[in-house]
């Protein structure tokens, strides 16, 4: 086998302008990452694990065969859920909300997980009932979701939780729930909600609230928001330069390496760094999206769509956040932002669209 | 609807979804713009020398004063440098050139390496503090060379009667890991931001919540070197409460001046409302040793000191109560109907169950014909081995804890010890033995498992002398929370023919031929009283005890319970002497000077 037919035998199964951006954004990260630190190499170097461990998953994923993926899916979505469900009882703390299961060595994040097995079960699920869609089948899929969305905002996560109903609403409105009733279900929604926020607890209202106004926490959003600004701000026109944004090194700048993180690249790289940036994730945008409709069977379209949305929705508020159009609700930056969970679920979300536009012909046989 | 109907819903509605997506993308690339092209002026100015930075104001620690509005607990206006703890900080260098304006010495260092590893903060930290006005004055004409060290006003807490009342008092010390945790979970741990300090042990750890205060911040402008600029909003703190005790400190003074160099314990207590006037525990420490956060050496020193500084024994000490128990084992007797006079037995100088063991009184040769009158005032054991046996353990111990005995007695201080009233499943549970008789007869001159604690010793006394009162002791002059806890002392109810009896044996122990007699002399106002020894070393069977021979730890503790004026008792004391011989000779002299002082004061 010479190098070029190994190359060929390794890649044969990734679509390669998808993963050479991936890597392209990753690479930017891990450098941005290391300045957000202020050359402090100890988060950079798990991140490479972190970025290891998702690519291992990635390839198998890759690799696998789409109907393996498609029979787990109900049983990724009761895990998910009790984990969630532990989570909320057992989970530590941080932040005031409870997020996090510790597994000694590591600790994972059931709402990130969701953001895979929501839209997998969802998939699944219309898959199963591709030949009667109807208002019911419709109705049980909102059940679907509302559930790990309740869960997820009492931890409370307020980001994480809209974020999920959004991916999926976005498959329900996919699978061609009708347009009059999307508008309908809407001002229904609207009426609903304050029965939803009676049935909270005193303290998860107390939480939920304290994410919304940020005068009750001094030190928290309102602060937050504003010294992300004037970092961003303050990038101008070419930045100021790599580790010489003074909001980072100077320690104004909250939460560099997480929600934060594209705050730094804005400051130190400036507009033309964030127009590359965001150029590259409209690329991978545009080609999930491509891939997405070359897909034949519901399952796929439907799940690839879903964790497109999701992913990029992310991105999206991620940006408009750090850039004040949008409260600061915690979302990271996918592929950017420090945390192992986050960026094994991203690389794990890009890996199955792979696989199902590969086995695109495979499946609709 | 059929498979391809969905199919083309979903292409047109995947690319509705692309298009939307485009469009907020777009919009958020406008905002960069505006904010990073447009804007950039005014954001890089902002960046440049004016940022905004929270900064918690804390709270002034409330004082801390005696019932007589001397203070205990205050605060001392005190200056620091200070170092802003940063990322890339090189503190050797820093602190070299600082000691040329300024000595630092190792100790410096190491204190503030020390609080630096349990910052939880970014707060600044203390490099030096308790500068002198020479230092200040050296410093701020220099401090144009330090932009990096802050020169900060702080209110230090400063105990002005240095050891004096420490156990009641306790102390602050830095806020440590374990402190933040739990602070955490009581959601208290934002109120703690800029504060440095909390109570550790006594009336500051026990008042916490009221001392401290609540924190203030204030949003300032501070230039990209980090000084401050203006204040564009301030949130005051709300300072911490004073807090009044129940404590007299003149005769704190006064009780642990007699003490010299014994160690032990004793507590004053107003019989009528649970007042405590006086709490000592012997040896003392001096609490501002912590303030600054106690060194290694020091810490050291009062952890393995055979003496036990830091233990408190008015309420941690746990005593056999030795003869100090006789009066209430003879409440137990006469409200059950035995022993009532004028029953009285002819003492042969020793006591024996069934011919067959021998108790010995401690005076050879007995006490002639004693009822229960006499028994207390003589102290006469033969008297109380029969009554003891006859009686029964779970009737006393049922009687003695009415008096408070075997319970905590609910001092509004923290980590009282509930004593022991030991019987024959006690016995079971702990040594899988057999209770004997004999045991019996040694608990009613308490001398068996039974231990008490001087607090409680002291409560027991003042419900002899106002059995109809419910009180529980307490420090904090006018409690409110004592109110809800008034069922954990509920009135006694005895006979008053009991209590006057038992009264009358009292009073007759500081009269001629009473176990402390010559407490009683010369003096204006009568003591009600009882005498304890208590034995730290088992003498073997025909040895004599001699004070002399026998080294100073293991001689015999001297306790004494008091009150007085006997007919309208204002005091009631308990006290411990450990080592101190005859409770009469040592323990009593301590008691006769708090009632000369309190008497005489008062009738000024």
């Amino acid at each position: 086998m010479n190098l070029t037919s190994l190359q060929n035998h390794i890649f044969r199964k990734i679509d390669r302008p998808l993963f050479g951006s991936l890597i392209l954004i990753l690479i930017i990260g891990l450098i941005n990452l290391t300045s957000a630190n202020q050359l402090d190499m100890t988060n950079t170097l798990s991140q490479i694990i972190n970025i290891i461990l998702g690519v291992t998953f990635f390839y198998s994923i890759c690799n696998m065969q789409t109907r393996v993926i498609l029979a787990f899916a109900p049983w990724a979505y009761l895990m998910s859920i009790v984990l969630l469900i532990f989570v909320n009882f057992f989970g530590i703390e941080s932040h005031g909300a409870q997020r996090w299961i510790s597994l000694g060595f590591f600790n994972i994040q059931p709402s990130e997980i969701l953001k895979i097995s929501l839209p997998l079960m969802l998939a699944w699920f219309y898959q199963k009932n591709a030949y009667k869609i109807n208002y019911r089948i419709h109705f049980v899929a909102g059940l679907l979701i509302f559930l790990p969305f309740y869960l997820v905002l009492t931890q409370p996560d307020l980001g994480t939780s809209l974020l999920l109903l959004w991916g999926g609403l976005i498959i329900i409105f996919l699978a061609g729930l009708p347009t009059k009733f999307l508008i309908t279900s809407f001002f229904g929604l609207l009426l609903f909600s304050p029965f939803l926020w009676n049935s909270l607890l005193d303290y998860q209202k107390q939480r939920i609230l304290s994410l919304i106004d940020p005068l009750s926490d001094p030190y928290g959003s309102g602060y937050q928001s504003i010294q992300s600004i004037i970092a961003v701000g303050s990038g101008g026109i070419f930045g100021r330069g790599w580790l010489n944004g003074t909001q980072t090194s100077l320690d104004f700048l909250p939460e560099t390496t997480t929600d934060f993180v594209f705050s730094v690249f804005s400051e130190e790289f400036g507009f033309f760094g964030v127009l590359a940036i965001i150029a590259i994730y409209i690329f991978m945008f545009y080609r999930c999206m491509w891939m997405t409709s070359k897909m034949q069977d519901n399952f796929s379209r439907l799940l690839s769509a879903g964790l497109t949305v999701s992913l990029f929705t992310g991105f999206i508020v991620n940006i408009a956040m750090i850039s004040g159009l949008f409260p600061i609700v915690g979302v990271p930056l996918p592929f950017f932002s420090y945390g192992g969970t986050s960026m094994v679920v991203s690389l794990i979300s890009i890996g199955m669209i792979m696989n199902l536009y590969l086995n695109k012909t495979l499946i609709a046989n | 609807m059929d498979k391809y109907y969905i199919k083309f819903i979903l292409g047109n509605r995947l690319n509705l979804i692309m298009y939307f997506f485009l469009i907020v993308i777009f919009l958020i690339i406008l905002r960069f713009f505006y904010i990073q092209i447009l804007q950039n002026n005014y954001y890089a100015t902002q960046a440049f020398d004016n940022s905004i930075k929270i900064v918690p104001i804390k709270p002034a620690r409330g004082l801390i004063f005696d019932r007589n509005n001397i203070v205990i607990a205050d605060n001392k206006l005190n200056y620091s440098l200070e170092i802003i703890p940063e990322r890339n900080n090189d503190l050797s260098m820093l602190i070299s050139r600082l000691s040329n304006v300024v000595k630092i010495n190792s100790s410096d260092i190491k204190k503030y390496k020390r609080i630096l590893n349990n910052n939880q903060f970014s707060n600044s930290i203390p490099i030096k503090s308790d500068l002198t006005s020479k230092e200040l004055a050296k410093f701020v004409t220099n401090s144009y060379q330090f932009p990096k060290i802050e020169l900060k006003e702080n209110l230090k807490r400063y105990y002005p009667n240095g050891s004096l009342g420490v156990h009641f008092l306790g102390y602050i010390n830095r806020i440590s890991k374990k402190d933040l945790m739990a602070l955490e979970k009581k959601g208290q741990k934002k109120n703690y931001i800029g504060t440095d300090h909390i109570g550790k042990a006594g009336a500051e750890f026990q008042f916490e919540k009221e001392l401290h205060g609540v924190s203030g911040f204030e949003q300032i402008e501070v230039n990209s070197i980090g000084k401050t600029l203006r204040t564009l909003k301030t949130y005051p703190a709300k300072e911490g409460n004073n807090i009044h005790l129940t404590i007299d400190l003149k005769i704190q003074k006064i009780a642990e001046d007699a003490f010299k160099n014994k160690k032990g314990a004793l507590v004053a207590l107003n019989p009528a409302n649970g007042e405590v006037l006086a709490y000592v525990s012997m040896p003392t420490y001096n609490p501002s040793l912590f303030i600054d956060g106690i060194s290694h050496k020091n810490w050291n020193k009062l952890n393995r000191s055979e003496d036990k500084p830091m233990l408190d024994r008015a309420i941690n000490g746990l005593y056999p109560p030795g003869s100090t128990l006789k009066p209430f084992v003879a409440i137990a007797a006469l409200e059950n109907k035995i022993r009532m006079p004028p029953f009285k037995i002819e003492d042969p100088g020793y006591f024996s169950i069934n011919n067959s063991r021998r108790f010995k009184d401690w005076k050879k040769g007995g006490h002639g014909e004693v009822d229960i009158i006499k028994a207390i005032a003589v102290s006469c054991d033969t008297f109380f081995y029969g009554l003891a046996i006859e009686l029964g353990i779970p009737k006393l111990n049922k009687s003695l804890s009415n008096f408070g005995f075997g319970k905590k007695t609910g001092i509004d201080l923290p980590n009282e010890k509930s004593g022991l009233l030991a019987d024959a499943k006690w016995k079971k549970e702990k040594y899988n033995k057999k209770w004997y008789s004999g045991e019996t007869a040694i608990t009613g001159i308490g001398q068996g498992f039974t231990q008490v604690t001087p607090i409680q010793l002291a409560l027991a006394t003042s419900k002899i002398a106002f059995p109809n009162k419910s009180i529980v002791p307490h420090i904090r002059l006018n409690s409110q929370q004592l109110k809800q806890s008034d069922n954990l002392s509920s009135p006694i109810i005895v006979s008053n023919k009991t209590i006057a009896w038992v009264k009358e044996g009292m009073e007759k122990v500081t009269e001629d031929g009473g176990t402390a007699a010559f407490i009683g002399k010369n003096i204006k106002y009568k003591i009600a009283a009882k005498t304890g020894t208590v034995q730290v070393f088992g003498l073997k069977d025909g040895e004599v005890y001699d004070e002399e021979k026998i080294p100073e730890k293991l001689r015999d503790h001297a306790l004494f319970i008091a009150y007085a004026p006997a007919e309208n008792p204002k005091i009631a004391v308990a006290i411990v002497v450990e080592n101190g011989g005859h409770g009469g000779s040592t323990a009593g002299p301590i008691a006769r000077k708090i009632f000369d002082h309190y008497f005489t004061s008062e009738s000024r």
